[in-house]
């Protein structure tokens, strides 16, 4: 069984397919290595080389592993893992002689793509994943019959009848416990919005066309200059970029219990399903005040999870459409804290100051400035010199929202009203038809808030600027030129854009379905399934009595020829409807003769079938009962021909 | 018996008591069919790994909290239940015959021929006879299968029990059966004799010294009578004693093969002696008869004859 060509090929198929699965987990070097020991096999396959020696592949592998364990600080434990169970079989494979060995690599196989899951969950790649199980199970049902054994449709067919409310019912029903112990993670690069704001960080995220994440509206969606995404506080200004303070960073790992007084806003209730970042930090609308288990609400309305996000995360929030109350007077002073530079921009805060005192009429007085000036909404602003906010402002006036969001904020701070720079996502796709909210990194957005009245005030220059961005989106801003640049390439054809938006709707099923099952889905499953409990046993009982009336029917109805003999049963079977006129005195044999004399076109094989069956009845010859079957067989066409002119008489 | 090992005497009780619970279950027949009730199933050692595995993968998804590794985990889990039933089928239905007795000469190897039927195919079959380990593997289902048991002594046995198990289809689970077949098979004595019965069998006159004696020294085996001892040579070297064999009485009928009233190791000697007698004269065509204390065979010639007289050695 070893020695089959195609089994070894299987293997050097589902290493490679491994190889690239977990391309992430590994350095270049550590997949150069693997890619090289694959490509032996594959060449010494094909050439029809004899196995590597035992002790050539461990002395290799062994150096390999020295060298990955070098690199465990790098890699963390669980890629350090993965990279040992991958040296390992692809080192068994080269030196494979035994069929135990093979019994180990198809073991170990299942569980590298087990562990593919980890770091994969998209449909299309799992689909993927499950192919190759599927062809690692062939290689194992191999290893165990003979090469001569064929799959056999009917049998799969079969077992697959089995297997599917098997599983389906173990995966819906099967007690799901919390973790049991912390486990390490993927370090894979983070996505999204990061705790560094420059000038041209969100111009560079809204080029990329992937999903951050989808929402779903348990009370409705709410108006579109509402959906103000929360993702990051920016309070640090260094008179170029924004950082998140560390102080922020610190608290939010703190739960934070939010004052609720919600006396007059309604509550909206939805849930997030985000996708992998490898960043904690998470999205909410507004106020949030209360969430699932598995996210908590840090300080200043932040949504947090507990551990970074690797892969996709459901979880439910409720949330107050109210500005954010104040936190403490540190926070009030952190930001009003100022950074040399801007001279041009202190000056014009504080004329602004002077003609209004309010911070109110303030804001009002700057977003009418923006609205009024020429200022001009872009995609791919001119690059700013020292002052950046200054130039912005005086000079180049063409910015995307960051720009606006930081020259805002900071003419607030030097107008003596304590200012932050909100990172997040504004807007999103609606779905009507499957009833979801896409928000990608395009939809990436900055805005402001400032104290006033002791709450934390929404200001977005943006609006101002370009009112058209909030409420309908990117594109429709954007010059045609500007445009292209967030379709590049393929994403232009029409028909590509719309299988890759049917892919999405299929993925957002997939993720709501099968990746977001929970405890909590599978309780109101469980709760549903009891209220149904009646109905569910009515059910059954009716398909048990229906069941059992067949079989009782078909018992009766096969014991009743039974004291015939064997040709004879055989006979009625497959001449039924020639032997039904037949009358009950009458043998079979003479009968059938009279049949074949009346209809001279079969007289040869009837005849045949006549001597057969005589043989086999009147000296119990058994060869000639199975010759007898095999002409029947044999002479199917000419039954079905004899069956169509009897009844046509 | 005292130089067994606690592990081997554990394993003699359990074997004794399955015999008696086979036994109950089922009684050795002429045609035994695998249903349910004759088929046992375990997990493999492949197949605790495997379940090994399910529980790794069970772990692994919940404490990522990974749908899809729990997925896949209840995916081999349903595999593995899957092919108990698998394993099952594969050897439920499967009918045993053994239409003749098996013979063999002591020392040698008996071959029982198995015939075996099914209407559906069987892949991958493991046979033996119960107390030897060689394993005969079937690929697919022959008609019939040859095994082999080493004997050692002669008479007629019982067919022991069949064991007829197998892995298919992905070796996590063993099916098997004890299968008792209403059968038996011969033994019979192994054929040498000591030079001179050799060459009064052939006819070989190249020796007439000891023939012309008519007597024959040979070692005492127990069983022997008294009356041939050679006392004198007893009283010089008692650990050795000597008997006379009266050659010439044996032989006086050619066409008659002899086997004198002995016991113990001395009969076993005649009946091998007797053994290769009988073929010889089997070979060379003549018509023999067989002469045993309690019972005489007419003579005759042919297979089926020296099938007679060769059984009734092996019971003499």
């Amino acid at each position: 069984m070893l020695g089959q060509k195609r089994l070894l090929l299987i293997w050097s198929g589902i290493q490679f397919a491994l190889l690239v699965l977990l391309q992430q987990a590994f350095a270049g070097w550590v997949s150069a290595i693997f890619l090289l020991l694959i490509l032996y096999r594959l060449f010494s396959v094909l050439q029809a080389k004899r196995p590597v020696s035992l002790l050539l592949v461990n002395i290799v592998a062994g150096i390999i592993a020295v060298g990955f364990f070098l690199q465990l600080k790098q890699a963390g434990v669980l890629h350090f893992m993965l990279q040992i169970l991958l040296l390992a079989a692809t080192a068994r494979l080269l030196a494979l002689q035994h069929l135990y060995e093979a019994r180990q690599l198809v073991w170990v196989h299942y569980f590298l793509l087990a562990s593919c899951f980890i770091l994969h969950q998209d449909m299309v790649v799992a689909v993927f994943i499950l192919l190759v199980v599927l062809a690692n199970l062939y290689s194992h049902f191999r290893l165990f019959s003979p090469a001569s054994a064929r799959l056999n449709g009917v049998q799969l067919s079969r077992a697959m009848l089995i297997i599917l409310p098997l599983w389906l019912a173990m995966f819906l029903l099967f007690p799901r416990l919390p973790p049991f112990w912390q486990i390490p993670n993927t370090n894979v690069a983070s996505t999204g919005l990061s705790d560094n704001l420059d000038p041209g960080s969100i111009e560079k995220l809204v080029q990329d066309d992937s999903l951050a994440f989808r929402v779903e509206f348990d009370t409705g969606l709410p108006a579109r200059q509402l959906l103000y995404w929360r993702a990051r506080l920016y309070e640090d200004f260094d008179g170029r970029s924004w950082q998140v303070n560390s102080w922020r960073k610190d608290a939010s790992r703190n739960r934070y219990s939010s004052r609720i007084n919600n006396n007059n806003s309604a509550v909206q209730r939805y849930r997030i399903i985000a996708e992998a970042s490898q960043q904690s930090g998470l999205f909410a609308l507004a106020t949030p005040v209360g969430s699932s288990q598995n996210v908590f609400i840090a300080a200043s309305g932040m949504l947090s999870s507990l551990k970074p996000v690797s892969q996709r995360l459901s979880y439910q929030v409720s949330s107050v459409l109210d500005p954010i109350a104040r936190l403490s007077e540190q926070e009030q002073l952190m930001n009003l804290r100022l950074a040399p530079g801007n001279p041009a921009t202190e000056q014009f805060a504080h004329s602004l100051k002077q003609q209004y005192p309010q911070p109110a009429a303030l804001v009002q007085a700057l977003a009418e400035h923006f609205s009024q000036q020429p200022f001009f909404y872009s995609l791919t602003p001119p690059r700013l010199g020292a002052n950046s906010v200054d130039g912005f402002l005086f000079d180049s006036r063409t910015g995307f929202c960051s720009h606006y969001a930081s020259a805002s904020a900071l003419i607030l701070r030097y107008a003596g009203i304590p200012a932050r720079v909100v990172g997040g996502y504004q807007g999103g796709v609606w779905h009507p038809q499957q009833g979801y909210l896409a928000v990608r990194q395009r939809e990436a957005h900055a805005w402001v808030e400032y104290l006033d009245n002791g709450v934390w005030q929404h200001f977005d220059p943006t609006a101002a600027v370009a009112p058209e961005r909030i409420l309908n989106n990117l594109d429709s801003i954007l010059p045609d030129d500007e445009r292209a640049l967030l379709y590049a390439g393929w994403r232009q054809l029409e028909m590509l854009q719309t299988l890759r938006l049917q892919l999405m709707h299929l993925d957002y099923y997939w993720s709501v379905w099968v990746l977001g099952f929970n405890d909590t889905s599978q309780q109101e499953l469980w709760r549903n399934i009891k209220q149904h409990l009646p109905t569910i046993g009515y059910v059954l009982l009716l398909l048990l009595i229906v069941g059992l009336l067949g079989g009782v029917i078909f018992t009766v109805r096969s014991r009743k020829p039974s004291h015939d003999h064997l040709a004879s049963q055989l006979l009625y079977k497959q001449l039924a409807d020639v032997l039904s006129n037949k009358p009950s005195a009458q043998p079979i044999s003479s009968y059938l003769r009279h049949v074949a004399k009346t209809h001279p076109a079969h007289y040869e094989w009837l005849n045949q079938v006549i001597t057969l069956y005589e043989q086999a009845v009147y000296q119990n010859n058994n060869v000639a009962l199975q010759q007898l079957k095999n002409v029947l067989q044999r002479q199917h066409t000419e039954l079905r021909d004899l069956r169509r002119a009897i009844k046509n008489t | 018996m005292p130089d067994l090992t606690i592990k081997q005497r554990l394993y003699r009780y359990y074997w004794r008591f399955i015999e008696r619970y086979l036994q109950k279950r089922q009684p050795a027949a002429a045609h035994v069919t695998l249903v349910q009730k004759l088929i046992f199933i375990l997990p493999t050692r492949y197949g605790w790994w495997f379940l090994f595995l399910i529980c790794l993968l069970y772990l692994l998804g919940t404490n990522y909290q990974n749908n899809l590794i729990l997925l896949l985990s209840y995916l081999l889990l349903s595999l593995f239940l899957l092919s108990i039933v698998l394993s099952y089928q594969n050897l439920s239905g499967l009918t045993l015959h053994c239409p003749t007795a098996a013979e063999s000469f002591a020392g040698g190897k008996v071959q029982p021929a198995i015939s075996l039927n099914s209407d559906k195919p069987h892949y991958m079959l493991q046979l033996n006879l119960l107390p030897q380990r060689e394993e005969v593997l079937l690929a697919e289902l022959p008609a019939a299968v040859t095994l082999s048991l080493n004997v050692s002594k002669r008479g007629r046995y019982v067919l022991p029990r069949i064991r007829v198990s197998s892995q298919y289809p992905l070796g996590l689970w063993r099916a098997w059966s004890y299968v008792a077949l209403q059968q038996h098979f011969w033994v019979y004595p192994a054929a040498d004799g000591d030079s001179a019965a050799l060459q009064h069998a052939t006819e070989d006159k190249s020796e007439p010294a000891k023939n012309e004696s008519g007597d024959n020294l040979a070692a005492y085996r127990s069983g022997e009578s008294v009356r041939h001892l050679i006392w004198k040579r007893l009283a010089r070297d008692p650990t050795n004693p000597v008997v006379r064999q009266q050659q010439n009485s044996m032989y006086s009928e050619p066409d008659w093969v002899v086997v004198p009233a002995l016991s113990g190791e001395a009969l076993e000697h005649a009946l091998r002696r007797a053994c290769l007698q009988l073929l010889k004269l089997e070979q060379s065509g003549s018509r023999y008869g067989l002469k045993l204390p309690a019972l005489t065979v007419p003579q005759a010639q042919g297979p089926l004859h020296l099938q007679r007289c060769l059984q009734e050695l092996a019971l003499c």
